[in-house]
C-alpha cells in the first residue's frame, strides 16, 4: 500500500555537496534539484514578544518554577525536539511546520522560520522522531519521513520520503479540519504511532466497519518505511496526544469526548493501553458515560472495554502529552506525565488551557492528577489569552507548552531560588 | 437572483418555515456560543474556523439551517446548531452580517490574476457577490482546500459549487485556496 522513497545515496557529504529537492509532488525528488523556495521568518522581537510577554505575569506554576518566553510561533501545536535540541520542529494545523532554533542554548529561540518551504504541506500537525535522527511529519493525509532534518533544516530543501503517499492515511471523504491534526510517535519497537481522529462527533454506524478496518478512531502503526500497518487502538474518539511510558513501553493517550451532552459529561480522558488491539469504548461509551446514539447497537463481540486511567474534567480538550524523562524538575514529575488542555469550546463556564501532571504508581497506572500550570484562561471574561496544546522537553529537563491560539512556545524552568544567605 | 430563490426554496424545505424577524441584538447574545472560534465580530479565532464577520446574513442562516437539520455535517457545528432555534439562527446570522468586512490583496498581486472560475460569486478579493456565496476573504487556505475537497467527495453538496469542485485537481484546489488565504481581510464591528 505504500513505499518508501528516499532519496537514492543517503550519505551526508553528497547531501551536503547537493541539497535535495522536495517537492510536494515528490516527482523531481531523485533528480537532486533545487528549488526555488525561500524562508518565511518570525520575528521574534517587537510588538508580538512584548504582548506575549505581557502574559507571562498571568502563568502561574508551582513554587520553584519559572515560565517565560521561549518563541513567538504562529499556531504552534505539537512539537518534536531533534536529538541534539539545536532545533524544535513545531507543526500547525495550517500549511507550515516551523523550525525552532536555539544555536546557544540559551533556552531562548533565536531564529524561527519554516520548516522545508519547498514543500506544500496541508495540515502537518505532527512532527515526531526517531532515536536515529529521523523527522516525520504525520499531515492530515501524507506521512512524509526527512533523514538527519537536524541537519538540513537550515537549507530550503531537505532530504525526505514518503511513508505514507497522499491519500492513503484515510479514504479522501474522510478528511476533515478538526479531527484530522494527526501526532505521531516512533515506539519502542522502532514502529511508527500515529493518531487517526474520527471525522464526526460521533460517528455514524454505517462508518463503523470501515473505521475500525482502516483504524480511524483509532492509533495506527507501521515500519518505518510505511509497511506492516495495522491497527493498534480500537474505540477513541479523537486523540491529539500520545507517549510511551520509557520504564515498560506501555502507550498513554487522552481523548476528546463528546459534545452536545451537557458541560460535565463525558469527562476527558487519559488512558493507558498495555497490549495491541485494545478497545477504549467509543462511540459505544467514553469513559463510564454511554452515548445515546449507540444505546442500541450491538457491541464488539467478546470485548472487554478499556477504562480510562483519568477522567479529565469534562471538556478542558485534553491535547498533547509526554513522559517526563528529564531529571531537572524535583523529584515528583520524574517518570510522569505531563499533558496539555486545550480549553473548551462550548462550555457555559469554560475550562482548561492548562498543564497537567499525572503521576504514576509503581505498576505503571495513574496515581493522581493536579494542575501543573494555569493562567492561561482568564476566568473573569471567559476569554483565552493562551491555549497549551503540546508539552515537551529540551535537554537540560525544561519544558516547552507550544501555544496555538496566542502564537507562542512558553518554557517552564525548574529554577530553586539559590539559599539566603 | 436565481440563486436567492434557490437557497429560499431549500430553506422551507429544511422546515424553516417563514422567514422570522431578525434582530442582530438578540444575535450578539447567542453570538457567546461562536465567539470562542469565530471571534464576537466573526474574525476566526482558531484555524479550522471561517471568518464569518460580514458575511452575506442569508449564507449565514442557510448554512447553519444546513447544519441543524444535517443537510451539512461539522463535528462542532452540527452540535451548536441543533440546540438552535430558527429564530436564534436567524437573530445570529444577522449579528455576524451586521459587521463590515473589508479585504485588501496583497503586495503587487493583481486582481487580473484571480482565479477565473471563483470571481462572479466570491469576487477577486474574496467578498461575496451573491447572497448564497460566502466571502472568501482571508480565509486559512486550508479551510478553503477543505471545503472545496468536501464539495469534490461529494461530503457538501451546493448547486454550483458541487459541478465546479468536481474537475479541480488537488492542485488547482490549493491555488484557489492560496489566492483567497493570502487577501487580508479586516472586520470592522457595528456597534
Amino acid at each position: 500500500m505504500t513505499k518508501t522513497t528516499l532519496l537514492p545515496g543517503l550519505v551526508l557529504g553528497t547531501i551536503l555537496a547537493v541539497p535535495a529537492v522536495a517537492q510536494d509532488n515528490m516527482d523531481k525528488l531523485s533528480n537532486m534539484q533545487r528549488t526555488d523556495a525561500t524562508f518565511t521568518n518570525i520575528d521574534q522581537s517587537g510588538d508580538r514578544a512584548d504582548a506575549l510577554t505581557g502574559i507571562l505575569e498571568h502563568i502561574n506554576v508551582p513554587d520553584g518554577f519559572e515560565v517565560s518566553l521561549y518563541a513567538v510561533v504562529p499556531d504552534a501545536r505539537s512539537m518534536a525536539v531533534a536529538p541534539q535540541g539545536t532545533v524544535t520542529f513545531v507543526g500547525t494545523r495550517k500549511d507550515k511546520v516551523w523550525s525552532v532554533v536555539d544555536r546557544d542554548r540559551d533556552r531562548v529561540a533565536d531564529e524561527v522560520f519554516d520548516f522545508a518551504p519547498s514543500i506544500t504541506f496541508d495540515v502537518p500537525n505532527g512532527p515526531c522522531f526517531s532515536p536515529d535522527g529521523f523527522l516525520y511529519i504525520a499531515e492530515r493525509n501524507r506521512v512524509l519521513t526527512f533523514p538527519a532534518a537536524e541537519f538540513f533544516f537550515e537549507g530550503p530543501d531537505p532530504a525526505v520520503g514518503t511513508v505514507v503517499a497522499k491519500g492513503e492515511l484515510v479514504p479522501a471523504e474522510e478528511e476533515s479540519f478538526n479531527h484530522t491534526a494527526r501526532v505521531c510517535r516512533v515506539g519502542p519497537d522502532g514502529k511508527l504511532y500515529i493518531s487517526l481522529g474520527q471525522p464526526h462527533n460521533v460517528q455514524p454506524q454505517d462508518k463503523l466497519e470501515m473505521y475500525d478496518q482502516i483504524g480511524i478512531g483509532g492509533i495506527i502503526r507501521m515500519n518505518t518505511d510505511g509497511s506492516g500497518r495495522e491497527v493498534y487502538t480500537r474505540g477513541i474518539r479523537n486523540s491529539v496526544g500520545h507517549d510511551f511510558n520509557p520504564a515498560n513501553g506501555d502507550l498513554w493517550f487522552t481523548d476528546n469526548q463528546v459534545d452536545g451532552m451537557g458541560d460535565d459529561i463525558p469527562p476527558g480522558e487519559l488512558n493507558r493501553q498495555t497490549e495491541a488491539g485494545q478497545h477504549f469504548g467509543f462511540p459505544w461509551t467514553n469513559a463510564r458515560v454511554e452515548i445515546p446514539d449507540y444505546k442500541d447497537v450491538e457491541r464488539p463481540e467478546g470485548v472487554a472495554f478499556v477504562e480510562p486511567q483519568v477522567e479529565m474534567q469534562a471538556h478542558a480538550a485534553d491535547l498533547g502529552m509526554s513522559f517526563y524523562q528529564g531529571s531537572s524538575f524535583p523529584e515528583k514529575y520524574q517518570g510522569g506525565i505531563f499533558s496539555a488542555q486545550h480549553g473548551s469550546w462550548n462550555r457555559t463556564t469554560p475550562v482548561g488551557a492548562r498543564v497537567m501532571f499525572t503521576a504514576l504508581d509503581e505498576e505503571g497506572n495513574a496515581a493522581g492528577t493536579e494542575v501543573f500550570a494555569d493562567g492561561w484562561l482568564d476566568e473573569s471574561t471567559g476569554e483565552y489569552r493562551g491555549r497549551p496544546m503540546d508539552v515537551a522537553f529540551l535537554k537540560d529537563g525544561s519544558m516547552l507548552v507550544s501555544d496555538d491560539f496566542a502564537g507562542a512556545i512558553w518554557r517552564i524552568a525548574y529554577n530553586p531560588a539559590p539559599a539566603s544567605e | 437572483m436565481k440563486l436567492a430563490a434557490v437557497l429560499l426554496g431549500g430553506l422551507m424545505l429544511a422546515g424553516a418555515g417563514p422567514a422570522v424577524a431578525d434582530d442582530p441584538a438578540a444575535g450578539r447574545k447567542v453570538a457567546n456560543m461562536c465567539r470562542t472560534c469565530h471571534g464576537l465580530d466573526g474574525l476566526a479565532q482558531i484555524p479550522i474556523a471561517p471568518h464569518i464577520g460580514g458575511e452575506p446574513e442569508e449564507y449565514l442562516e442557510a448554512q447553519l439551517m444546513a447544519f441543524k437539520t444535517g443537510a451539512r455535517e461539522h463535528e462542532m457545528m452540527s452540535v451548536v446548531a441543533a440546540g438552535l432555534s430558527a429564530q436564534q439562527i436567524s437573530d445570529v446570522a444577522a449579528w455576524y452580517a451586521s459587521h463590515e468586512s473589508r479585504a485588501t490583496l496583497p503586495e503587487g498581486v493583481s486582481v487580473e490574476d484571480a482565479p477565473a472560475a471563483c470571481v462572479s460569486c466570491h469576487g477577486a478579493t474574496g467578498i461575496s457577490e451573491l447572497l448564497d456565496a460566502p466571502n472568501l476573504a482571508g480565509e486559512v487556505n486550508i479551510y478553503i482546500d477543505t471545503q472545496l475537497k468536501a464539495f469534490r467527495t461529494g461530503r457538501r453538496t451546493h448547486e454550483i459549487m458541487s459541478d465546479i469542485a468536481a474537475d479541480m485537481t488537488d492542485e488547482e484546489i490549493r491555488a484557489v485556496a492560496d489566492w483567497y488565504g493570502a487577501v487580508q481581510l479586516e472586520i470592522e464591528m457595528s456597534e
